[in-house]
């Protein structure tokens, strides 16, 4: 783990200029929303998810997350079918502020096209450099 | 097809009404066009970069462009509406390189803020002499105390105090000049502002009331203010007598301007025009106690007003019944509060009041570190009613102007106030809560 500024970015993990995060795990991946992202929202106080079973497909939006003041959409990093949905976060929506990377996670899904659409993401090293350009904007 | 979204203006009321409309309707198109570099960011705050207490001036931007990016947005930097057309339902705007762009909307919000009111004292294009309103003006403020060695402030509303304060604090000799005939003269009557005024001098400032600033002194560089035939030495002047609010384009647009000089709003915070709403230190609302037209220009009324603006713009429903005034700040290690009216404000409504005011402590005689406290209420005669606080102390002011302010938006009666029922333990406050011992005084002379 580094720490670009005040935001950490974990390796081993893909990350989208969405703000997501995708781990690979034994053929399925989980996912869920970067330390950037919930600084940027703060105190957040609803999770809109999808359930288990629903398809995803990467670039588009499957949910939502609300803040006191914000609410910003969830965007897919990579398309699949959601095998489990982390529901202790839709009781405990503190949990994306407090652990984003472990106890906050969103979706564990089934790859539908991994290989390609990883391709596409950004790596540890890509996005530690992204990082550090937004908060160089500011 | 979306609902489209235009909002002039991108401070704490724009970008709090485009957070709220965003959550009213998530497909909504968000456009905010603000004139100026940077956006979202708190100019409440530049005093207390002045005076160190923040890092730098970055620190005041809220919002990041990623936000913006998050929340869908579209941020329209050093852009310039130049006019809007209520029956087309279009704004026209200009970008920095000159280019020009119409856009249509179905609910336009108007946050276009205030500017800082300069009265005409003679000198006052003088090199020089500032005003604080925005990053911008800091920034120029904060490079001239570099060099400097005296300051001039005119007027001791909240931001010449705020910044008379800063200067001492970076060691220039400072002097703060108003006309009327004491400090904080919309927050505190005068035996309250007498306090302060005392606190002020004996930090090493120099206050002088019932004066105006005559001349601005020097040949195209200030070097001093001229008040009553005493020329007070100064590198840098600060003009902080007030703002105004802008509303030239919604007057341009046949928008009804209030009799504060705030564009008019309903309680939905909607203008004269259907699907225009406005807020922020442009807007009018309503006093909740007089329930007359007012100009509030504070941040919390702009974000609440916003807030509102946002949702029905969106097409949800929400209403702004209108504020208090409450405000609060620190001046050197002394907490100034106010909600309400001030026993000043009130006579000139038309209202009969009597007051309670008391002096104690924030922790027992006995417990280490207890600082003083002065209340002072203010109650109107004939029903009774808590109108209006000012509090100033060493501590714990703020929550306490809250609950006040509280007690004054239920209409609390001064007697209702004398029984709350309030906590306590020696490291945090006092057994009898001053703003009860202070409500006990008032009901004596009812």
């Amino acid at each position: 783990m580094v720490k670009v500024d005040d935001f950490e970015v974990v390796e081993g993990l893909y990350y989208s200029k969405e703000f997501e995060w995708a781990r690979v795990e034994d053929g399925k991946v989980r996912i869920g929303i970067t330390e950037y992202a919930q600084k940027q929202l703060r105190e957040i106080v609803f999770a809109e998810l999808p359930s288990a079973g629903d398809e995803i497909k990467q670039n588009d939006p499957y949910g939502a997350v609300e803040s006191v003041k914000a609410v910003s959409d969830l965007v897919a990093p990579l398309s699949g079918t959601i095998e489990k949905v982390n529901e202790e976060v839709m009781d405990k929506p503190e949990l994306l502020n407090e652990d984003p990377y472990k106890k906050g996670w969103l979706l564990v899904i089934s790859p539908t096209n991994l290989n390609t659409e990883l391709k596409k993401l950004m790596d540890f090293d890509k996005a530690v450099e992204w990082h550090k350009e937004l908060v160089k904007e500011g | 097809m979306p609902r489209r979204i235009v909002i002039i203006g991108a401070h704490a009321a724009g970008v709090d009404a485009a957070s709220a409309a965003r959550k009213t309707d998530r497909t909504a198109e968000i456009t905010l066009v603000t004139k100026q570099k940077k956006a979202g960011y708190s100019p409440c705050g530049i005093p207390f970069v002045l005076g160190r207490h923040i890092p730098s001036f970055d620190k005041l931007v809220v919002f990041s462009p990623a936000y913006y990016r998050m929340m869908k947005l579209d941020l329209r930097l050093e852009t310039t509406v130049t006019s809007i057309s209520t029956d087309a339902k279009t704004v026209e705007m200009e970008d920095k390189t000159g280019k020009r762009e119409r856009l249509e909307y179905d609910s336009l919000i108007i946050t276009t803020g205030a500017y800082p009111f300069v009265p005409p004292i003679k000198g006052r294009e003088k090199r020089g002499v500032y005003v604080l309103r925005t990053i911008d003006d800091g920034e120029k403020i904060d490079e001239a105390i570099k060099d400097a060695k005296a300051a001039v402030v005119v007027g001791a509303g909240l931001i010449g105090l705020e910044t008379a304060v800063a200067f001492v604090e970076r060691g220039l000799k400072t002097t703060v000049v108003e006309l009327l005939p004491y400090v904080l003269p919309l927050m505190l009557d005068e035996d309250m502002a007498k306090v302060v005024q005392g606190m002020l001098e004996k930090k090493g400032m120099r206050v002088i009331v019932k004066h105006a600033a005559d001349e601005i002194l020097g040949t195209d560089k200030a070097t001093g203010v001229s008040v009553a035939g005493e020329r007070i030495p100064a590198d840098i002047v600060v003009v902080a007598t007030g703002i105004r609010a802008n509303t030239e384009l919604a007057k341009n647009a046949g928008i009804t301007i209030g009799e504060t000089r705030g564009i008019k709003t309903s309680m939905r915070m909607e203008t004269s025009v259907k699907d225009v709403y406005a807020a922020g230190d442009c807007a009018q609302s309503a006093s909740l106690v007089t329930h007359r037209p007012l100009l509030s220009q504070l941040g919390t009324t702009a974000v609440r007003q916003a807030k509102v603006a946002g949702i029905n713009a969106a097409g949800g429903y929400a209403v702004f019944l209108g504020c208090l005034g409450s405000a609060v700040t620190r001046l050197f290690d002394t907490e100034i509060g106010a909600t309400g009216l001030t026993e000043f404000m009130a006579g000139r409504a038309g209202m009969k009041t009597i007051a309670g005011t008391i002096t104690s402590k924030t922790r027992p005689e006995y417990y280490p570190g207890a600082l003083p406290i002065k209340v002072k209420l203010v109650v109107e005669k004939d029903t009774e009613r808590l109108i209006g606080a000012q509090i100033i102390g060493g501590e714990e002011v703020t929550q306490r102007i809250n609950a006040l302010s509280f007690a004054i938006q239920k209409q609390m009666t001064v007697r209702e106030l004398a029984k709350a029922d309030t906590c306590y333990a020696p490291p945090l406050n006092e057994t009898w809560e001053p703003m009860v011992l202070a409500a006990e005084i008032a009901i004596r002379k009812l």
